[in-house]
């Protein structure tokens, strides 16, 4: 027991030693993380603003001149000149990238406001970035009917709106993007830095055929692998806390449910991406190959699959059955859980068990294909 | 030193076999190597030289046959072979990233040593290799002599009573060598079995006794100068001269010659004394248009013996 323990120091101690004499790993574990937040963070939002969008007002009333006046107040939306339109000059208009959207105010609308007859406003919107064209469409509908109220109410209310929507986003009552995105991109971040620094150490062992050596040691594959996992999980767990610290100063990521569920499931998920690279590393005995790998089954799942950027929801079936497999998945949902919903243990108990399931699935495979026998 | 179980032998060897789908690399090899002694493990790459030596330290499973090493059986017991033997491959495999110090270090650590234990064996592996003063010199930035004497101070810090040496000279330069060889003498000369493969047939002088292999057989067994006397039978002459080789076939149709080869710039010509007398080789290498310029008895090297095994051995 004492010796094991001591073997297992001497690898975890050499593997320092590695990462201090070749600081480039250390920089791929700690500098990349935070560059990548704060490069996603500011790069990929899905706030939208100053979206161009034309109005063609053939009625050219006061009534119509308020609903052009509030579009442009907003914020949401700039200007684009329209002059004389025709009605087809919107075609140009979208081919040549001008305006995304135009509104089309008919003539008489405010005659028929006056009279309380039902009303028709026409939106074109270039539905090419649909994304974009979804938030237009809300936005534009929404100030719409704001400052259609405002008019009839300053009429005298002669007629009311039918109905009043109030819309309240919890949690995330500014709608801001990076409350969504952060906890994303710590599992994505996370991923594709575990994953590559322990598929590489291992495979570099095999190539330069100091692994032949360890083997006719009493150092056992289990001792190699736990040796080599402890500074890596170290390294690992301070990228969590650095990302997490950036998330919070740079972007007012909120901390609101409880940190020791959040380091329970951060240390999981830890242990499951170090793990995946053991294997990778075991399985390719490559350094070049094993990279590719790493960066294959880490990047791609975790950006594309786990609901980080895509609702996992609205995907096909084969994909939404896939998802069940990677762990970032759960990890996300931990994270926004934790961070924005202020859950604790109770709530995330799923995902817990997921990610030890696959941590423990991949050790397994590791340490079952690792063997101390040169071929 | 062994803690195994006792045998009169460091290593048993019999009837060990292995083989990667129809390839045969070691076939039916049988020896025996005696505690404290240098064993010399000779044969051309690919002969099953690192095959053998792969099985015994429990590296790889042997198809069939068994071996005991330290008193251990490698198939069933292949931690307690771990345990007691040292090993350096013929790839240089200590970290060059990390200074002499912390390779040994690890490798101490590795074998579960640790404290002051460690620091002495460390400060007395250093003082055997005569390396005390390149502590903390980057391993990558040793020449390749001194690289191989770390590597073998590292196999020995647990104080093997076996260690395995894998063509521990291979590129080194012939001082290095020398040198590496003195090491070797002295771990004998203490105890320890020193189980080596090499390329160099002046390095195999030096062992006790010598294994050649040839097509993965074990095709001769002793000290050097058996193998000579049995292996290389009748006089070796050495010739030299212009034109010698042109002589060889001229030479082999005699019925006193054993055997004609062309060795370095000249011949060697193995006759049988009772049959032909020494002067007569240089006149038949005369008379086939050769301008001989010397003509003389010679001992028979390993070299020799490494020709006759080969050609006795082969199919």
């Amino acid at each position: 027991m004492f010796s094991s323990a001591r073997r297992i120091i001497a690898m975890a101690k050499k593997e320092v030693l590695h990462v201090q004499r070749d600081p480039r790993s250390l920089y791929l574990a700690l500098g990349m993380p935070v560059v990548l937040v704060i490069l996603f963070g500011y790069g990929v939002s899905f706030d939208m603003d100053h979206l161009p969008l034309a109005v063609m007002d053939d009625d050219r009333t006061p009534a119509s001149r308020e609903i052009v006046q509030h579009l442009y107040a907003s914020g949401e939306f700039e200007r684009v000149d329209a002059g004389g339109l025709a009605p087809d000059e919107a075609h140009r208009l979208f081919e040549q990238r001008i305006a995304l959207a135009v509104l089309v105010i008919p003539r008489g609308f405010e005659e028929h406001l006056t009279r309380g007859e039902p009303q028709q406003l026409q939106l074109l919107v270039d539905g090419l970035e649909s994304n974009t064209a979804t938030q237009i469409m809300g936005k534009a509908d929404a100030v719409v009917r704001q400052s259609v109220a405002r008019t009839l109410a300053a009429r005298g209310g002669g007629l009311a709106q039918p109905y009043d929507v109030s819309v309240n986003a919890w949690f995330n009552p500014a709608s801001r993007s990076a409350l969504f995105l952060v906890p994303g991109l710590v599992a994505f971040v996370l991923a594709l830095v575990c994953v590559m620094l322990t598929a590489l150490t291992l495979a570099r062992e095999f190539e330069r055929g100091s692994m032949a050596q360890l083997f006719v040691t009493p150092v056992s594959t289990g001792e190699i692998m736990i040796g080599k996992l402890l500074p890596y999980f170290a390294l690992g767990a301070v990228a969590v806390l650095l990302v997490l610290a950036a998330g919070t100063w740079i972007f007012d990521v909120p901390m609101r449910g409880d940190p020791i569920a959040l380091a329970v499931a951060a240390s999981l998920f830890l242990l499951g991406m170090l793990g995946q690279g053991l294997v990778i590393s075991i399985v390719t005995k490559n350094q070049m190959v094993a990279t590719q790998v790493a960066t294959m089954t880490s990047m791609l799942p975790t950006l594309l699959l786990s609901g980080f950027l895509f609702p996992i929801e609205n995907m096909p079936l084969a994909l939404r059955v896939l998802s069940n497999v990677i762990p970032a998945r759960y990890f996300i949902h931990a994270l926004r859980g934790i961070l924005l919903r202020g859950n604790g243990f109770a709530e995330i108990r799923g995902d817990l068990l997921a990610l030890s399931i696959f941590a423990a699935v991949v050790l397994g495979i590791g340490a079952l294909r690792f063997k101390r026998e040169l071929t | 030193m062994s803690d195994g179980p006792s045998s009169e032998h460091s290593i048993e060897v019999s009837h060990l076999a292995k083989a990667f789908g129809t390839f045969k690399a070691v076939d039916d090899v049988s020896f025996h190597v005696e505690k404290g002694e240098i064993f010399g493990y000779l044969g051309a790459n690919g002969a099953g030289k690192s095959t053998t030596i792969r099985m015994l330290c429990g590296l790889l499973k042997p198809t069939s046959g068994t071996a005991l090493v330290a008193g251990f059986d490698i198939a069933k017991n292949p931690e307690g072979v771990k345990r007691s033997i040292g090993y350096m491959s013929q790839k240089f495999s200590l970290y060059l990233d990390l200074t002499v110090e912390q390779n040994l270090e690890f490798f101490g650590g590795i074998y579960g040593a640790g404290g002051k234990e460690l620091r002495m064996r460390i400060d007395r592996a250093l003082d055997e290799v005569s390396m005390q003063e390149l502590r903390t010199t980057l391993t990558g930035a040793l020449p390749g002599g001194l690289r191989q004497r770390l590597a073998l101070a590292s196999s020995l810090l647990h104080r093997p009573s076996i260690v395995f040496l894998d063509e521990p000279t291979a590129g080194v330069d012939p001082s290095s060598r020398r040198d590496f060889w003195k090491l070797i003498r002295h771990l004998s000369q203490s105890g320890t079995t020193v189980f080596v493969t090499t390329h160099y047939m002046d390095e195999a002088e030096y062992c006790a006794r010598i294994g050649m292999m040839v097509a993965g057989k074990l095709v001769a067994l002793d000290t050097p100068a058996e193998l000579k006397r049995t292996l290389v039978p009748g006089r070796t002459i050495r010739i030299e001269g212009d034109l010698v080789a042109s002589a060889v076939p001229s030479l082999r149709a005699h019925a006193g010659v054993i055997g004609a080869e062309t060795f370095g710039a000249g011949l060697h010509v193995r006759i049988d004394p009772a049959r032909m007398k020494d002067d007569q080789v240089a006149a038949l290498c005369t008379a086939a248009g050769a301008r001989v310029t010397l003509s003389e008895r010679v001992d028979p090297t390993l070299e020799d013996v490494f020709i006759a095994a080969a050609d006795a051995g082969a199919p």
